[in-house]
């Protein structure tokens, strides 16, 4: 068993100096789908932990959902049902939207948040892929004051953020894409609910005037160590006009660059044409094309 | 013979869809299970695992874990007397032969101190070779799980069948076709994880326990003798149980014997409750079986050689294989007329969690394999599966595998009614030439037969206490268990039926090993089917006394009668009335040719009572003796069977082998149907359940342990994934069980796995030789790993 204290935080300083007291002995719960579970496991990531910073009375500064000309804001204690039901991320960011409505059950959708889904680093989260396709910022909080990342830089290895002694996830700056771009999400689970991805892809696409790609935007999920888009096959999409071919193509890149940056693994014979049908899917959702 | 629905037959109250007794309690939360006792006084106990699948305990030190405040009893396995229960499996053990078994356990105020215990125990473990798979269990030297059994052949499972001679008549055969296939294990993944509660009855001192036990009688067992006290001073009362399908025999036999034992270390009352990881890691799986079978066919499609070797691997411990496989015998050739058949059923030991009873008995795993089996015959000489198998199927005379003819079989009509009803044929060769290259469709279908009762494996008998109450309610009870099939109700609607009560009358209040003899154990899906003859026999043998207790006390209004039918005065005399004149029906007596002046049944009860009436009876029914040849296995091996048919649509994703199952129809021959609404009940859930083994669910296990510890990484199908479901039942002549009525529970789910296999096979033209149909099987046509 783990025996830990339990500490409600009061405010946002009273966070960050509770993190910067224990240090990577805290943790933080929001929702607590994943974290309570790990704890029950008795995983060995938590044998040291001794502080649960319980964040949900923060509810009014870090649960919204928000936008101006340039940008979605997204408090990290946002559900995945928050996510699911907002008008601004279906205008803005329908395959976060998507993807949110994948994770879990109803019930864990409503307790479980994004803020915790990112901030536990779990490389096979579904609200994730859109994320970093949208070339998200993560708004750090600390004692020191706020700084901005790339999300996708704030992973440093498997299960590892980069976070300094008492910072905490603030908010997550989106840019709203330019005109005329479509997004889509697909996910492979071994059923329909419940189901931790076994893959799982986010794209956008931003369409010319003569409905060429002009823009593309690519990110598996679940085959990286740390997440990434996959700019080569992005660049694949560049000028051309959305088919089956190139859809493929982008897949195959994506699979090309998976083996080149993990290697070939037991499971590769399985993962290859499955992370290529998975990108194809979600290009294919992107561009609202019928498969 | 044709197909009768229900309704056809005429009953009072059984045939009907009354409400489960027990429903309501159960989905308002009323209900208690064994984990919500609490007791004053009472500590909570736990278990310390082995980290590895095959070891030996070097030293062990439990001194820390003692100095605890709060732990009353830390029990390790040098310093109990009995550790192991009266079957082989083990309480606590220094030899380790499955990442489950346990090596020491503890007591204490709470849950959390037992945890502190359980960690403060130091072990030195010495890891040695084990064997997991079945190949490994039977290679050259390979390491003995049990020093006993040379080869970790489990010899007392072992079960031939020889029909004619099937060497020969392979020999003869225009074509021969042979084949492998394995299936996984199986978890049971009912809701409510192992739990029970033990004290020392203050009053007389019995050790008292309450229990999520499937079979009480089977508990106490473990109980009595981990004690070392006789059976009348252990007293077994089942609690509500959320779900067995056959775990909770030697699963919670364990826990109760580990709980009693530390019940009566401390002499208080102790609590203890399965985690789900405890639960998975103890409780026994469905078998993994290796099929090969060979079949020599002639050219027109008549299998006349069948030769077959069925190795299931039992896992550390067994007390079930050594029965289930004469099942898994007795069904080795399928629901087919074949006049030569030679096989060999048997079980090898490994360093796995133990293999036991898991709804079907071997029969889920069987019917995978035949039926798949079967459409590769059909196909090997260019025949139609279903033409190949109404040319073999078994019919009315044909003898079966065990040389017994066959009666009210309906096979071939039930089969025929399913295809039909869902389009099959034409959806079968329409799917076959499908082009597409993400989704296709697939249709396929299985048939089956199911021997009813325990059959020969052993005896079948049962006994039943009825008792009238002075205010006409009737309470029933019985060795036999209600373990969420709605066994209560349907012995309360027997009952009924057999005594002349209305259904709301009669209660049965659940299993107390200190009111009712042992009546064997509730499984085989032999509850209804053969357990509930002595209720019927108790019935009908206390409706008789209860008639003519109704003529001892004159109850009949005699001038009333007389003056209602307009008889002479004083020409009905009780001088002259038999048991045999009067009736009893919907909780009144009547005279059968008066029937229209009624005497409430309570009433006569309350003036038996006062007058010293026998209110009471208590039968015992015994089966007819079955007979097989143990060398041959021929003979008369079950009373008679259930037979079904079931078709399975599914959608596979090609690009990923994502299995979809759409729909799926079953059709059951169930006989008599006791109570149609429990009978769908138990076939939806068998459908799932079947669906489950079919496409995702396998608990993982080998050297490093098991991987598969709770249902994160199990994973069975959830609401989102149930297909459509279309039930057809049917009724039978049958007279051998209850009032006709025959198995359901098992039958329920033993030809999904098949049917849908045979529908991945029409979408997709690969065949599953290796169960689950997971997404890498479909994709690759292999197991990754």
């Amino acid at each position: 068993m783990i025996t830990y204290e339990y500490r409600r935080a009061e405010s946002l300083e009273d966070a960050a100096s509770v993190l910067e007291k224990y240090g990577d002995t805290a943790r933080i719960v929001a929702g607590g789908t994943d974290i309570m579970v790990q704890i029950h496991e008795k995983d060995k990531r938590w044998e040291n932990l001794k502080c649960l910073l319980d964040m949900t009375y923060l509810e009014n500064e870090l649960r919204y959902i928000s936008e101006d000309s340039e940008n979605v804001y997204i408090g990290p204690l946002s559900t995945h049902t928050d996510l699911e039901n907002s008008e601004i991320i279906k205008k803005y960011l329908p395959f976060l939207g998507e993807a949110s409505s994948t994770v879990g059950s109803p019930q864990i959708r409503n307790r479980g948040t994004i803020g915790g889904s990112i901030g536990n680093a779990f490389p096979a989260s579904d609200p994730l892929p859109a994320l970093v396709a949208a070339d998200a910022v993560v708004v750090l909080y600390g004692l020191c004051g706020k700084r901005s990342i790339l999300l996708k830089d704030l992973y440093e290895g498997k299960g590892k953020l980069a976070l300094r002694r008492g910072e905490f996830i603030r908010e997550f700056i989106v840019p709203k894409f330019p005109e005329g771009t479509v997004t889509g999400f697909s996910k492979l689970g071994r059923r329909k609910a419940l189901a931790i991805s076994r893959l799982n892809c986010a794209a956008a696409l931003t369409f010319g005037e003569k409905g060429e790609i002009t823009r593309a935007r690519i990110c598996p999920g679940c085959i990286f160590i740390v997440p990434d888009r996959v700019e080569k096959a992005e660049k694949l999409l560049i000028g051309e006009k959305p088919s089956e071919k190139l859809f493929y193509e982008a897949g195959r890149a994506v699979s090309d660059v998976m083996i080149e940056r993990t290697g070939v693994r037991w499971s590769t014979e399985y993962k290859k044409p499955a992370v290529e049908e998975i990108v194809f899917r979600a290009l294919a959702a992107a561009a609202g094309m019928e498969v | 013979m044709p197909l009768s629905k229900v309704g056809e037959k005429r009953f009072n109250v059984i045939n009907n869809s009354v409400p489960r007794i027990d429903g309501v309690d159960k989905v308002t939360g009323k209900a208690r299970y064994a984990a919500d006792i609490y007791m004053e006084g009472m500590l909570y106990a736990g278990v310390l695992r082995s980290p590895y699948s095959s070891a030996k305990v070097v030293k062990i030190n439990a001194d820390k874990a003692r100095e605890i405040e709060g732990v009353h009893a830390v029990v390790t396995c040098f310093d109990m007397p009995r550790r192991q229960s009266w079957a082989t499996y083990m309480y606590l053990t220094d030899v380790i032969r499955y990442p489950g078994d346990c090596v020491a356990m503890a007591a204490a105020e709470s849950k959390e101190l037992v945890d502190e215990a359980l960690a403060a125990i130091e072990v030195e473990y010495e890891e040695l070779p084990g064997v997991y798979t079945i190949e490994e269990a039977l290679a050259e030297g390979a390491p003995l799980v049990h020093e006993k059994y040379k080869n970790n052949i489990f010899t007392d499972s072992y079960y031939p069948i020889r029909k004619g001679d099937a060497e020969e008549a392979m020999k003869k055969a225009d074509i021969v076709v042979e084949r492998e296939y394995r299936t996984q294990y199986i978890e049971h993944s009912y809701i409510e994880p192992e739990a029970c509660v033990c004290y020392i009855n203050p009053n007389d001192g019995a050790m008292t326990v309450h229990s999520a036990s499937q079979n009480p009688f089977f508990t106490r067992r473990y109980v009595a003798d981990v004690l070392g006290v006789p059976m009348n001073r252990v007293r077994m009362i089942q609690e509500t149980l959320g779900g067995t399908f056959g775990g909770k025999e030697e699963g919670a036999g364990l826990v109760a014997g580990r709980c009693a034992y530390l019940a009566n270390l401390t002499k208080r009352p102790v609590k203890f409750v399965f985690s789900r990881e405890d639960s998975f890691l103890e409780s026994a799986k469905r078998h993994p079986f290796r099929f090969r079978y060979k079949a020599g066919l002639t050219k027109e499609g008549k299998i006349i050689a069948w030769i077959g070797e069925q190795v299931d691997n039992c896992g550390a411990y067994n007390n079930q294989t050594q029965f289930m496989n004469s099942r898994a015998s007795i069904h080795s050739a399928g629901p087919y007329e074949i006049d030569n058949v030679k096989t060999d059923t048997y079980g090898v030991f490994t360093n796995n969690v133990h293999s036991g009873a898991m709804r079907g008995y071997s029969s889920p795993q069987i019917i995978w394999a035949q039926e798949q089996f079967i459409e590769e015959l059909a196909d090997a000489c260019g025949m139609d599966e279903l033409e190949f198998r109404r040319k073999n199927l078994l019919h009315d005379g044909a003898l079966t595998a065990t040389g017994w003819p066959i009666e009210h079989c309906v096979l071939r009509e039930i089969m025929d009614y399913t295809a039909k009803e869902t389009d099959y044929v034409r959806k079968h060769k329409e799917y076959k030439t499908q082009k597409n290259e993400r989704k296709r469709r697939g249709i396929g279908l299985a048939v089956t037969h199911r021997g009813s009762g325990l059959g020969a494996e052993s005896p079948d008998a049962s006994g039943c206490m009825m008792i009238c109450n002075e205010d006409g309610s009737v309470m029933i009870n019985s060795g036999l268990a209600e373990n969420g099939q709605g066994l209560k109700t349907a012995y309360a609607q027997i009952a009924a039926e057999a005594l002349g009560v209305r259904y709301e009358d009669v209660k049965f209040f659940g299993t107390d090993t200190h009111s009712i003899p042992d009546c064997g154990m509730t499984v085989a899906s032999r509850g209804t089917v053969m357990g509930a003859q002595s209720v019927r026999k108790t019935g009908e043998k206390l409706k008789g006394i209860m008639i003519q207790n109704a003529l001892d006390i004159k109850a009949f209004p005699l001038e009333e009668i007389e003056k209602k039918y307009k008889l002479k005065a004083g020409s009905l005399s009780y001088d002259k009335l038999e048991v045999k004149d009067a009736e009893l029906l919907n909780s009144e007596f009547f005279l059968k040719k008066y029937p229209e002046v009624k005497v409430p049944f309570k009433n006569v009860c309350n003036t038996c009572l006062w007058a010293g009436k026998q209110m009471a009876a208590f039968e015992w029914f015994m089966p007819e003796a079955l007979n097989q040849d143990h060398h041959t296995g021929q003979g008369k091996a079950f009373p008679t069977f259930a037979y079904g048919c079931i078709v399975a649509e599914v959608e596979v994703d090609m690009k990923t082998g994502y299995v979809d199952v759409l729909k799926v129809t079953a059709s059951h021959d169930v006989g008599t149907a006791i109570n149609p609404a429990l009978i769908k009940g138990q076939i939806y859930g068998g459908i799932v359940m079947g669906q489950g083994f079919a496409v995702t669910e396998d608990v993982i296990t080998g050297k490093r342990g098991q991987k598969t510890k709770n249902f994160d990484s199990y994973i069975i199908p959830t609401a989102m994934d149930a297909p459509e479901m279309k039930i057809n039942i049917f009724e039978n002549d049958d007279p051998a069980g209850t009032y006709g009525a025959k198995s359901i529970g098992e039958p329920a789910t033993e030809g999904v796995g098949a049917a849908i296999a045979n529908a991945i096979f029409n979408a997709t033209g690969r065949r599953i030789y290796e169960n689950p149909a997971d997404l890498e099987t479909i994709l690759l046509g292999h197991k990754l790993q």
